[in-house]
């Protein structure tokens, strides 16, 4: 009895504010999904009234949505092998003892995860932009922002803020790896390749389980990136990203379609990572 | 007893309130209903607006009124962000008092139920006749005992040009769009562009379509029509989509430093602008002071006589506000009086939506920037020549956002303009529909 009292001091103060900021706003979304709008006249006053599954028949109709949903898959199928693939390389080189200054370097790799995303994504704007950037020999043959490239120019923005942040993860799995099994593989006759493959990366896969996960919901998420890009490049419409419409949706206003977006994009990403988790631990009971 | 009788009084207000928004079955008695100034003690107001140097002139104000304060809050401009804040300030029930609306986004609000009709105002009704006629028409609607906002400043629209290169390179300043198409070509031989065509900002366009007699939108009192194919449009549509063809014009996005530079760099010649876009050209290329000048728009007929309109704004009240009162005598004193329409123009370019607006001394100078020309004469030439009746629809937020991904995607060579105003209109019917706006199809 005492023990769940204790139980539950621990865990109020995380579970109000879960609630308030989590639950809460949630539940709202979807009942605001369930309502829609009457009025009478041109300008009558509108009315909320229940209105079912309508805004959800909506979504599933809406072509630019699906289109959307498509094309931050086709991001994430590429965007996020190469970041964790890259993470993991730069967390590797730094536990090799390879590398000199290697303190110096995991703060240098981390230090683009400190800048807010809507700046990096200004900065590099102005990198791409044909008449800004100093990079005129890239910028003058390649339109980083034109429509066959600007999702590839936004993926290496994303790819730059999260590689350290995602590295850091990864490499703090590695130090927590115990010294003997080191010891064990050297006398084995490992060299540092065969360590790296054999020991390390399976050891620290459940770190790159979760980066994976993190990672396939802030992709299904993007925002602030083809927000900002917006104003630089013809290419990205006001539906580019799931997130993007929500948010145009929303500012029409029509807030119940913008909620019943937002329900199916949460749903969509929770029902992905999900899979992602079984498909991974499938492969770990073998 | 004072105390009392304030509570007393407050509380029948707010029933009086109540009592009115309960019956919304006819929209023209909401709100007209109640309109008187507030007992006691000093009131304090909010007001937001993206104004540059707003805060300098709301000073102005608090300083000679203590009993009304008016508290501003800046933002980005109306479709970058502001009018998404309102209408979610208005969704939770925390709106400011006063907040700044352009005229095509008043339907928009006023079909959200999120604007307070001043008609029963005394300081707006006194001041109806003060105003340009066409302003008055976008805040009452065309209609009687209903006014949504007052009229702060008009766009009318005129052409910049640059006029050294213009004299250096021997060409023409047209008069007529055949030749701007003519003098495109040959600025294209010079090796800079005729101007930028705004391919996210489709408010100047709105603005071109405006002075070619298109109406995109109708209200008869029970639906909207909605009509972005009308031939002024199409004309409209077609001339800058050959221009863009032929590669006469870059379309560099508008609103950012690259394209600032552009102009600062003297690539882009002339813009065909608002009377607030002095501002934006001295703000923006500074380097070029002094070699700008300003003529009427080209005309769709030579010698002909008509202007578009891009922007301009009005000073709402926000359902919900306790003072409605005070809030429009602010918004009076800021839009009619010499003193706030002075300051109004010398920090912003802001030109007047009142009649003598017109003759305020600030306006009759000529301007250092556009080589001491007076270029406000050329504005009240084109304020005069705007036509008065054109109506803007009720989700012009979002029609905006069709039509300029369809613009974005027809300067990056998919589809044309005529294709992207054909999005719009099939948008912009659903989404009156998906509001339950009664539209006509």
């Amino acid at each position: 009895m005492t023990k769940k009292k204790h139980l539950l001091v621990f865990i109020l103060p995380f579970g109000l504010l879960f609630a308030a900021f989590y639950v809460a706003p949630i539940g709202y979304a979807i009942k605001q999904s369930l309502y829609k709008v009457t009025r009478t006249g041109t300008f009558g006053p509108a009315h909320e009234v229940f209105g079912g599954l309508e805004q959800y028949q909506r979504v599933f109709e809406n072509g630019p949505f699906w289109e959307s949903v498509g094309r931050v898959l086709l991001f994430g199928l590429v965007q996020v092998p190469v970041m964790l693939g890259l993470a993991l390389l730069l967390a590797l080189l730094l536990d090799s003892g390879l590398v000199k200054g290697r303190r110096f370097f995991r703060l240098a790799f981390f230090v683009p995860y400190a800048v807010p995303g809507v700046v990096a994504a200004i900065m590099w704007g102005f990198l791409y932009s044909p008449n800004l950037s100093p990079f005129t020999a890239v910028t003058k043959n390649w339109d980083l922002l034109s429509a066959d490239l600007v999702l590839w120019a936004m993926a290496n923005v994303v790819t730059w803020v999260y590689v350290g942040y995602n590295m850091l993860i990864i490499y703090s799995a590695l130090l927590a790896i115990p010294q003997e099994v080191y010891e064990a593989a050297k006398i084995d006759g490992a060299g540092p390749l065969r360590t790296a493959w054999s020991i390390k990366i399976p050891l620290v896969m459940p770190a790159i389980v979760l980066t994976t996960v993190f990672s396939i919901i802030g992709t299904l998420q993007l925002l602030a990136e083809p927000q900002v890009f917006r104003t630089f490049s013809s290419a990205v419409s006001s539906t580019y990203t799931p997130n993007l419409t929500v948010y145009s949706t929303s500012s029409i206003p029509n807030f119940n379609l913008a909620a019943a977006f937002s329900v199916v994009l949460a749903l969509a990403t929770f029902a992905l990572s999900f899979t992602f988790l079984k498909f991974t631990q499938r492969g770990a009971d073998k | 007893m004072k105390k009392i009788l304030s509570v007393l009084l407050t509380s029948t207000l707010a029933l009086t309130a109540c009592s009115s928004g309960g019956d919304d079955d006819t929209t023209a008695t909401t709100g007209a209903a109640s309109c008187a100034p507030s007992s006691g003690g000093p009131v304090t107001l909010n007001f937001t607006s993206w104004i540059p140097n707003i805060e300098d002139v709301v000073k102005v104000w608090n300083d000679s009124h203590p009993n009304i304060q008016v508290k501003v809050q800046t933002g980005p401009n109306g479709n970058g962000g502001t009018y998404q804040n309102f209408f979610n300030q208005l969704k939770a029930g925390n709106a400011p008092d006063l907040g700044q609306i352009e005229y095509d986004a008043l339907p928009s609000f006023r079909v959200q139920d999120g604007l307070e009709n001043l008609a029963a105002c005394k300081p707006v009704s006194d001041a109806k006749d003060q105003f340009i006629d066409w302003t008055w028409n976008q805040v009452s609607f065309g209609e009687q005992n209903a006014v949504y906002g007052v009229p702060q400043d008009a766009g009318p629209m005129a052409l910049f040009y640059r006029k050294d290169l213009f004299e250096k390179a021997g060409i023409a300043i047209p008069t007529t769009w055949e030749e701007y198409t003519a003098a495109a070509e040959k600025v294209k031989a010079a090796g800079g562009y005729i101007t930028n065509f705004s391919q996210s900002d489709i408010n100047q366009f709105a603005g071109l379509a405006w002075q070619a007699g298109g109406h995109w939108f109708a209200n008869d009192g029970s639906k909207w029509s909605v009509n972005f194919q009308d031939e002024a449009t199409t004309k409209v549509a077609t001339y800058w989509q050959d221009l863009i063809t032929k590669k006469l014009v870059s379309t560099v996005p508008p609103w950012t430093t690259e394209w600032d530079n552009a102009y600062n760099k003297g690539n882009a010649w002339t813009w065909v602008s608002a009377v607030w876009g002095a501002n934006s050209i001295s703000s923006g290329a500074p380097d070029t002071s002094g070699k700008w000048a300003v003529a009427p728009m080209p005309q769709w007929t030579a010698g002909g006589k008509t202007a578009g309109n891009w922007g301009g704004s009005s000073t709402a009240v926000f359902k919900g506000s306790k003072h409605p009162y005070e809030a429009s005598e602010f918004a009076i004193w800021l839009n009619t009086s010499q003193e706030a329409l002075t300051l109004l123009n010398e920090k912003a370019n802001l030109y007047p939506a009142t009649k003598s607006g017109a003759t305020l001394p600030a306006l009759s100078k000529g301007v250092a920037f556009y080589g001491d020309q007076k270029i406000y004469d050329v504005f009240a030439e084109a304020s005069g020549q705007v036509a008065p009746d054109f109506t803007w629809g009720p989700t012009m937020t979002s029609t905006y956002a069709t039509a300029s991904d369809g613009f974005k995607a027809a300067v990056s060579g998919n589809g044309t303009l005529i294709d992207a105003l054909k999005k719009a209109q099939t948008t912009t019917v659903d989404n009156l529909k998906s509001q339950s706006i009664p539209v006509a199809e």
